[in-house]
């Protein structure tokens, strides 16, 4: 197991630097020059020459590309156009909302998932199974902002139970903060009344988040059940008297995980580069939020920064849905 | 006294153009420590009685009749009963070793389990000792307990199917085409495992094969099936020295002879009723060459000729 978790480690760093690699040539391929987006379109030639030279536009693109590895390498993001500061330090900012938001819509996807899913399959052909059909089409084709709308129209506007947007009420944060997830923090300061606005902020947000993804995995269950189900293992199960429970979760779901955590694993990557839909309707101050209001900005520093972080975060989560796998399935680790 | 004994059982599969009548009004008993092959074609209901026995059929299937284990109704069970009873009392290996167990559980979790199940109280080294038992009845080593079922070849995992099977002595063990998978070789050491269970554990034997020669080897009686219908039952040398239905001779005269010069094979023309559409009468007029006005007619009652049962107009009415 070991050895396997090494591997796929070692095997992860060729697969980051082909992506940096092709992140510095797709933004240098595209049109717009980033000099130029911060300076104006009027800037004399003489200040933009100078403003290359101080960025190393102006050096030959395989040394830029050299010096933009050793900067990542140093964990270096470079200079945001726009601010100033560091992108690297923007986005640890940034991250710790993306990430509270990620696992609480998480935790509701893959809880709707795995049990609609599993149930939907035991019960294949009856009611339950077509409603998880019916759901996962319904919900899969809502846009996801549009839900999220209609969500706090009816829980924040008409019914006054949850607040519509951002991350917290005003003077509501944690304070210390230690790991910047509000709740986490709450909990460790003993703030229940800052616990209780974070969760409430949260709820509206992730539910809506959630149950979008979930349609998705409740399709993927739901079909890699039903194909485990039908093996002869889970019928010589039963003829040894094993519970229902037991056949259903034990031996039919848990032989199907592989391709269904995978599939939830990449999810959880890509939500942590920002659900920037998600985000940007509840004004969650998040990566998405940030993307979104840099694009617009032209600020390439952060967009090649953003990208890259996510990048990283795609294969991390690779690693361990991998190491998840050998884990449960031990013919991958053998 | 029969351990285990059906009675006018019927199977329907209900499917979307009809009913498949897979079984048809089959009765017989299974007598203690007796060994009862169930012979015929693919398709002739052998698997799905086996499995009705276990209830594990799927929902789509319809049973009536009686099915007594020592003189209980297996089918008006609960369901916790009825599961309480597979893997103690009746216990089931299947056709394809390969694909019995499951792949992500160590074999010593298969048995406990099977344990646990059974027992939610047994001690872990009591299951150990169990588990090492049976698996060295089969001959495998208890070592392999903590290997997964990938490590095993097929002729091995179907004796770790077998060892589970037989771990909590049940009384029946119906063996679902057990070799069907299996090379002749393996085949061979399978069906001597069985052969010495037979003799040291006090347990009776279904066998359902389409193998004449393993039932010949295994069996104490066999019972022929043809579309869903019992169509001879007999001790098996009476059964294949003197073959009363014409469906049975002509099954056993379908099996090559490598010593004899006609070296042609024998078949059975045509091939079985569509089940959904069985023809009136007996199900097997078509292929057989002594049809008379009356099997077309009306389905021959079953009936006892010199401690056999057969189920043909050729012994009257």
């Amino acid at each position: 197991m070991k050895t396997y978790i090494l591997t796929r480690i070692g095997l992860s760093i060729p697969m980051i630097l082909i992506i940096l690699t092709i992140v510095f040539f797709v933004l240098r391929v595209l049109p717009g020059n980033p000099v130029l987006a911060m300076l104006g379109p009027k800037a004399p030639p003489s200040v933009v020459k100078a403003m290359e030279h101080q960025m190393g536009l102006d050096k030959p693109i395989l040394v830029q590309y050299a010096d933009y590895l050793k900067d990542i390498i140093h964990g270096n993001f470079g200079q945001s156009t726009v601010t100033g500061m560091p992108v690297l330090k923007e986005l640890m900012q940034k991250f710790p909302a993306t990430l509270e938001l990620t696992i609480f819509a998480m935790i509701v996807a893959v809880f709707i998932g795995i049990f609609y899913g599993t149930l939907a399959a035991y019960k294949l052909g009856n009611p339950l199974d077509v409603s998880a059909r019916i759901y996962s089409i319904f919900v899969y084709s809502f846009p996801v902002f549009w839900f999220g709308l209609m969500l706090q129209l009816i829980f924040g506007v008409w019914l006054h139970w949850l607040p519509v947007s951002g991350e917290s009420s005003p003077f509501m944060t944690p304070d210390p903060m230690h790991t910047g997830l509000y709740v986490v923090d709450a909990i460790i300061n003993g703030q229940w009344d800052v616990l209780k606005d974070s969760l409430e902020h949260l709820i509206l947000p992730s539910i809506t988040l959630g149950i979008v993804i979930s349609s998705i995995f409740v399709r993927m269950v739901r079909a890699n059940v039903v194909l485990t189900l039908s093996q002869q293992f889970v019928t010589a199960a039963r003829a040894r008297g094993a519970k229902e429970k037991s056949v259903l979760f034990r031996h039919a779901l848990k032989n199907a995980l592989p391709p269904i955590l995978t599939i939830m694993g990449l999810e959880f990557a890509l939500l942590l580069g920002g659900a920037v839909l998600t985000e940007v309707t509840f004004s969650w101050p998040g990566i998405g939020s940030y993307l979104v209001s840099r694009i617009h900005a032209r600020d390439f520093t952060a967009i090649q920064g953003t990208i890259v972080f996510f990048a990283i975060f795609v294969a991390i989560t690779s690693i361990l849905v991998d190491v998840i796998n050998a884990w449960i399935n031990p013919r991958v680790r053998y | 006294m029969a351990v285990l004994s059906i009675k006018n059982l019927f199977i329907e599969y209900q499917i979307k153009s009809g009913a498949v009548k897979a079984v048809e009004d089959v009765s017989f008993d299974v007598e203690e420590n007796e060994s009862l092959g169930i012979v015929g074609e693919s398709g002739c209901g052998k698997s799905t009685l086996g499995t009705a026995i276990l209830r594990l059929l799927p929902q789509n299937a319809k049973i009536t009749g009686e099915i007594l284990l020592n003189g209980v109704n297996l089918l008006e069970l609960d369901n916790e009963s009825m599961r309480k009873i597979r893997g103690k009392d009746i216990a089931m290996i299947f056709q394809d070793p390969m694909t019995s167990l499951n792949p992500i559980m160590r074999v010593r979790d298969h048995f406990f389990e099977l344990f646990k199940v059974h027992n939610p109280d047994i001690k872990k080294n009591e299951m150990i000792k169990i588990a090492s038992e049976a698996l060295e009845s089969v001959g495998v080593d208890p070592k392999r307990l903590n290997n997964y079922p990938f490590e095993f070849s097929g002729g091995m995992r179907q004796r770790v199917m077998i060892a589970l099977a037989i771990a909590l002595k049940p009384k029946v063990l119906i063996a679902d085409e057990p070799t069907t998978a299996l090379d002749v070789v393996v085949q061979e050491q399978i069906m001597q495992v069985l052969k010495n269970l037979m003799k040291t554990k006090n347990m009776s034997i279904v066998l359902i094969t389409h193998d004449m020669g393993i039932v010949a080897e295994m069996a104490e009686r066999v019972a022929v099936m043809y579309a869903g219908n019992l169509v001879e039952l007999g001790a098996i040398h009476k059964l294949y020295n003197k073959p009363m239905h014409p469906y049975t001779r002509m099954l056993l005269e379908s099996i090559p002879n490598i010593k004899l010069d006609d070296m042609d094979l024998k078949f059975i023309p045509g091939s079985p009723p569509d089940l959904k559409n069985p023809p009136r009468g007996c199900k097997y007029y078509p292929r057989c060459p002594f049809t008379k006005d009356i099997c077309k007619k009306n389905d021959p009652k079953t009936k006892k000729v010199d401690s056999r049962i057969v189920k043909c107009w050729i012994y009257g009415e």
